[in-house]
């Protein structure tokens, strides 16, 4: 079940100057914008989707999927009356239940989830805008920073910079079965199973 | 032997879809950290050009087909299509409306322009209000007004009146007059325009911002009035009539 469609509201507002007004001649405040259609909505969060869902899987190929079911589910009920904040609130929750019924369906947990209360669309600009790369960069940033030297040194040559177990293992002079073992501890460290001086 | 959470992990750095298992707590808690780590690549970033490609053009298959639409109230349900062409046509009638607004400002005697040939064209919905005495807006004066749906600032410049729109068009706070600077200034984000409307800063990141709409303004009876809402009446969706103003 997708979530509600978003409460209907008044009229369209105003985009901008040259945006529509709702009847000619009164002259009205601007209550936000509105998307003119509904490429301009999937042009404008295609990316803030894709990014979100990326940050929730781990990979481009369920983040398409996902993505895709998105925008497939959402497009048809919305309006395009709606106003930027209701559209994004919208594509948001029905991000949430993708995502959930996307975990449902292969690992059988709800391994990661999209809080619609503390998520916020805007966040998920991508690169470019600014230096910051959403809320991805601090929560690597934290996850690395808790760990041991030789922990996040195999973590960042395997996640970040792409190394092949061989190439890290080399990197880091030791052998390829040593370097699995470490990576295996590594992650198990990050996702904060194993406290200090555990030796599993 | 690999363990399956191991191979879940490997999929992610070779960049793979990984395959379902039957995950324990533990394996749930590395493949949450691995999700973490592995979104921190630089395809995480940026959507493939041909996905996007791909998937618009699914959407708008979807959008011209019409939908045995689940759920939704009927007021809602989508008309594929022609929905669309709808919310163009109103955009059309809304730019008109701009237009006609714009030119009511020049014929009532705004500075900002030249003065349209054409004639006066009356919006007809509103009515005049009367925000200030005459007398009470100096040369050079600012003065903020409320008229309820619409706020603003009128000024008296060069001996003409002018009139603007009170609210930022970032994200729809509510400016107020930067004295010292002579500016309008947004206290949200720190947006500033001129007291003509015109865009000055916009904040870190955002497009840039269109300028404050204009706003009729007269001189009538020795008060100053601009054009708006009448009072108490709340704006209506759909109506489109044409017709002599009502005051």
């Amino acid at each position: 079940m997708t979530a509600a469609s978003p409460e209907p509201s008044g009229p369209p507002g105003l985009p901008g100057p040259a945006g529509p007004v709702g009847r000619p001649g009164q002259p009205r405040t601007l209550p936000s914008a509105v998307y003119p259609n509904w490429e301009a909505i999937y042009s404008d969060n295609v990316g803030r989707i894709y990014r979100l869902m990326y940050s929730k899987v781990g990979n481009r190929h369920d983040a398409e999927d996902l993505t895709s079911q998105v925008f497939l589910t959402a497009l048809g009920p919305l309006r395009t009356t709606a106003s930027v904040g209701e559209v994004r609130s919208y594509l948001l929750a029905t991000a949430r239940t993708v995502l959930a019924t996307h975990w449902r369906s292969t690992l059988g947990h709800q391994v990661t989830v999209i809080d619609v209360d503390a998520v916020d669309l805007e966040d998920f600009t991508g690169p470019g805008s600014d230096e910051r790369s959403g809320p991805t960069a601090e929560q690597i940033g934290t996850i690395l920073s808790g760990l041991p030297e030789r922990h996040r040194a195999i973590l960042t040559l395997r996640f970040l910079r792409g190394y092949s177990i061989k190439a890290a293992a080399a990197e880091l002079g030791v052998t390829v079965s040593n370097a699995k073992v470490l990576q295996h501890r590594a992650l198990r460290r990050a996702a904060g199973l194993d406290k200090e001086g555990d030796a599993s | 032997m690999k363990r399956p959470i191991d191979r879940y992990v490997d999929s992610l750095l070779r960049r793979r879809r990984p395959k379902p298992f039957a995950p324990t707590e533990d394996d749930i808690a590395v493949a949450r950290a691995a999700i973490d780590l592995a979104a921190a690549v630089p395809d995480a970033q940026r959507p493939r050009e041909a996905f996007v490609e791909e998937l618009r053009r699914r959407l708008s298959e979807q959008e011209d087909t019409p939908q045995p639409a689940p759920a939704p109230p009927a007021a809602y349900r989508p008309r594929g299509r022609r929905r669309f062409l709808a919310a163009t046509a109103l955009t059309a009638t809304g730019v008109a409306a701009v237009v006609a607004v714009d030119r009511a400002v020049t014929g009532s005697g705004s500075p900002a322009g030249p003065v349209d040939a054409e004639g006066d064209l009356t919006p007809d919905v509103g009515g005049w209000q009367t925000v200030a005495r005459d007398a009470d807006l100096p040369e050079g004066a600012v003065l903020p007004f409320d008229l309820g749906a619409v706020t603003g600032f009128v000024r008296r410049v060069s001996g003409r009146l002018q009139a603007v729109s009170g609210v930022c068009t970032h994200q729809g706070c509510r400016l107020r007059v930067d004295t010292p600077r002579e500016q309008l200034a947004c206290p949200c984000h720190g947006a500033t325009f001129t007291l003509a409307g015109a865009p000055l800063t916009r904040p870190h990141g955002s497009r840039p911002l269109p300028a404050l709409p204009r706003l009729p303004v007269r001189i009538e009876g020795g008060q100053v009035q601009v054009y708006g809402p009448a009072p108490g009446s709340e704006p209506a969706a759909g109506e489109n009539q044409t017709g002599p103003a009502r005051s």
